[in-house]
């Protein structure tokens, strides 16, 4: 089987899965207690005001007929907010918010591939010396500590900075580029985006807007990829302890390789193959993850405008959100899978 | 596979390919310090196959591995021990590449007696720790390669390449010499390790990368030794396939290992080990994951490759039936030490060492009972100096003499070179006799073994 048509195949087979994923979030939404009116106008409201309002949002058609709707407006991302920005389209709405969370997400996967990583193969190259234990105690230290009541501690330490009255006079808020708060959302705006021979290009980089937007999502970028970061170092010491003890390595020595060529070409390869699934399915935590570290670090991103479509039953909203994050799973699922075959022959699309 | 087929270069040189003398490896555990390897000796001529053969835990791999400086910590090669590789074309090639690693033992024999040295040498040492028989034997040139020289001052740690004689001045004048290959390091290791001496691994399943070709693998020692790349190495790694039977090679060579089965993956090991030309094959038990058929076809590829490129096996198996087959002569091991020795033919007509008996009576189909006569036990684990015979728990015609007295190889047969290392010969002395003569032997000298010092 070809590598297009397998593709293929498992884009036909995630269409269930989505569509199970989004009838699940309308059931629960419009059968559960939460309330959409209520939310709007508060709990106590009655009369005229309400059922205007449920005639123009469409709450008494036939379920059916609901339903029918809130497919094709979740899948198209064509609906109006009910709640959380009443009357505005959703579309316009998700890409308002969703910049900041792109920012988070790659920063808390690119910091633990580019920080986990390569401290795991070197304690894995290194078993049992001084920096492999640090590195080994360091990283069930991260990976027992829970994220939200980590992310809550460096908020209140970043805080207490303030006017160098951190520790050795330490100041987040002038470290680096000088910020008016500890945190908050990125502007993203440090691009320049213009036309190149009719092409959309990076014409230009303003540093300055670069590095705070980083500075502002760094906090909360790692300690939402400090578990990912813990599990990559863990996994990737034992992936490359496996292949540096493994046969084909000693038939590399006795071939009269370097033990750099041996450690680069040889055992790296190898060694990723386990990490694959454990990159991606750490990509999936993220999703989860930011819904609390955007609230709690102040960030206006995707996982809170969810939080608060959810609690104010904005189905429209709700459903759309939830859409984009079943395909970005269903993605990176795909990608792993591809991944697979390209790192490790043995792998083939054959059944 | 035959003694007389030894190259010109050999018959002038009047040396084996390779002379391992008294080879010590050693592993340093927090516990114990277990001498895997103590002691042996054992040299291999080109065009001739040595069989090394032993239960599991007798010391085999580890033999071939110190060879190949393939011994990892808390392993080490002991000072004492000496591997030399008298390859003359090599050791040319090496004195001229790393002419700062090589030594003239040719111009320092005017400056130092070897009998004055010995006495300088602070560590035990016997003849029996340069593999000789009397004090006066040993020369300067054992002192040098078993590693004492560094400590008195002739040779520096690095050195390796040991010049024994040459009639003029530059590296083609050299008449002999050899590498020792206990002191090789970094750079001159590898190219020894694949180049000049390679090895073949027991689990071909395993011994192949799966993530690459094998092609890719196979020109990555062609590229290392010989330069090949791009379009000539593609060639040349199908050549090799070829060479070793592997059909439609052109195609298989662009294959992942997992392509092939177990028996293509052996040949395909072995096309890798003989990728650069080397001078010294060393299989450790290459056909033991194999098949019977497979086995068979495995060895007869070997004798043709041996025949066609006149190269030196060293061949490590427990099986007595394969070695039969593919070896000239055959070295017993037993808990790290050789404990017979002798050409095919008259080992297994007429084995000597009790072990050697017991170990060819447990051959299946050998003996007419109806039970197989088993050797009862295990090998015990080598963590004391051998001061007794190893084998006497275990051994049927065990005496007293056996716990307290530590046999020597002695002559046991009138045919050349076959020797056993047991108290019960020579058979032609009193038993009490015979135990005095290897007291003797072991106390010639300064009387001691070498207690395991670190190189």
């Amino acid at each position: 089987m070809s590598r297009w048509r397998y593709l293929a195949q498992r884009i036909a087979m995630s269409v269930p899965v989505v569509f199970s994923v989004i009838t699940f979030l309308f059931l629960v939404l419009r059968l559960g207690p939460l309330d959409p009116i209520a939310a709007r106008l508060g709990q106590n409201a009655q009369g005229a005001n309400v059922q205007r309002l449920r005639e123009e949002i469409g709450l008494d058609d036939p379920l059916w007929e609901q339903f029918a709707d809130y497919l094709v407006e979740t899948v198209t991302f064509s609906g109006e907010s009910w709640v959380v920005r009443n009357g505005t389209d959703v579309s316009d709405m998700l890409l308002e918010v969703a910049g900041p969370t792109i920012w988070l997400g790659v920063w808390a996967i690119v910091l633990p591939l580019f920080i986990g990583l390569p401290l795991g193969f070197y304690a894995g190259l290194h078993p049992n010396s001084a920096s492999d234990i640090m590195a080994n105690v360091t990283g069930i230290i991260w990976r027992s500590m829970p994220n939200f009541w980590l992310a809550v501690l460096a908020l209140a330490f970043l805080r207490s900075t303030g006017n160098g009255s951190g520790p050795f006079g330490f100041d987040w808020y002038t470290f680096g580029p000088t910020t008016q708060s500890a945190v908050g959302t990125p502007n993203l705006d440090f691009a320049t985006i213009g036309d190149v021979f009719g092409a959309p290009m990076l014409t230009g980089m303003d540093w300055s807007a670069f590095f705070v937007d980083v500075k502002l999502i760094l906090p909360a970028a790692i300690i939402l990829g400090s578990s990912s970061m813990a599990a990559e170092l863990r996994l990737g010491r034992t992936a490359v302890l496996e292949n540096v003890n493994s046969n084909y390595v000693e038939t590399a020595k006795a071939k009269g390789l370097k033990g750099r060529t041996i450690v680069w070409k040889h055992v790296f390869r190898n060694a990723l193959i386990p990490l694959v699934p454990i990159v991606t399915n750490e990509a999936f935590i993220l999703i989860g993850g930011s819904v609390i570290m955007e609230q709690i670090f102040n960030i206006n991103g995707l996982g809170r405008m969810y939080f608060r479509a959810i609690q104010t039953a904005d189905v429209p909203l709700a459903g759309s959100i939830v859409f984009l994050f079943t395909v970005i799973i269903i993605f990176l699922n795909i990608l792993q899978d591809i991944l697979y075959t390209i790192i490790d022959p043995r792998v083939g699309y054959d059944q | 596979m035959s003694i007389e087929t030894t190259t010109q270069d050999q018959r002038s040189n009047e040396k084996p390919l390779i002379d391992v003398r008294n080879l010590q490896t050693a592993f340093f555990t927090d516990k114990e310090t277990i001498r895997a390897v103590d002691g042996i000796s054992v040299n291999i001529d080109a065009g001739e196959t040595v069989g090394i053969v032993g239960e599991s835990g007798s010391g085999k791999s580890v033999t071939a591995r110190s060879i190949m400086g393939l011994v990892e910590k808390p392993g080490q090669i002991l000072k004492g021990s000496s591997a030399r590789f008298h390859q003359l074309e090599t050791v040319k090639a090496y004195a001229s590449e790393f002419s700062d690693h090589t030594v003239e033992v040719s111009q320092l024999r005017d400056q130092h007696n070897p009998q004055d040295l010995l006495d300088r040498i602070q560590s035990d040492i016997s003849p029996e720790t340069f593999d000789r028989d009397n004090r006066s034997d040993i020369t300067l040139t054992d002192i040098l390669a078993a590693g004492y020289g560094d400590k008195l001052g002739i040779t520096s740690e690095r050195d390796c390449v040991f010049i024994t004689g040459r009639s003029g001045n530059r590296p083609e004048n050299i008449t002999s010499g050899f590498i020792e290959l206990t002191r090789l390091e970094g750079e001159m290791q590898r190219k020894m390790r694949g180049g000049r001496i390679t090895m073949v691994f027991q689990d071909p399943l395993t011994s192949l990368n799966p993530v690459f070709t094998v092609g890719n693998q196979i020109k990555e020692a062609l590229d290392l030794h010989r330069g090949l790349t791009g379009e000539e190495a593609t060639r040349e790694a199908v050549e090799l396939l070829e060479a070793v039977g592997i059909p439609d090679a052109g195609r298989r060579v662009d294959e992942y290992p997992h392509q092939f089965s177990g028996g293509m993956r052996q040949r395909a090991v072995i096309a890798m080990a003989l990728a650069c030309e080397p001078e010294l094959l060393i299989c450790d038990e290459p056909t033991t994951a194999l098949d019977v058929t497979i086995q068979a076809q495995i060895l007869e590829l070997l004798e043709e490759i041996q025949e066609e490129r006149d190269i030196g096996i060293m061949f490590i198996t427990h099986d007595m039936g394969v070695i039969a087959e593919v070896s000239d002569r055959v070295n017993v091991m037993y808990a790290g030490e050789v404990i017979e020795k002798a050409d095919v033919i008259s080992l297994f007509e007429n084995p000597k060492h009790p072990y050697t008996r017991g170990l060819l009576q447990s051959i299946p189909g050998g003996q007419g009972g109806d039970r197989l006569q088993t050797i009862e036990g295990n090998v015990p684990t080598p963590n004391e100096p051998a001061d007794y015979c190893r084998f006497a728990q275990r051994c049927p015609k065990a005496f007293d003499a056996c716990d307290v007295v530590h046999p020597k190889h002695v002559e046991v047969s009138e045919q050349n070179d076959h020797t056993a290392a047991c108290l019960l010969y020579p058979e032609e002395k009193s038993q009490a006799g015979a135990v005095s003569l290897h007291r003797e032997k072991g106390k010639a000298g300064d009387g001691d073994r070498m207690r395991g010092e670190k190189q």
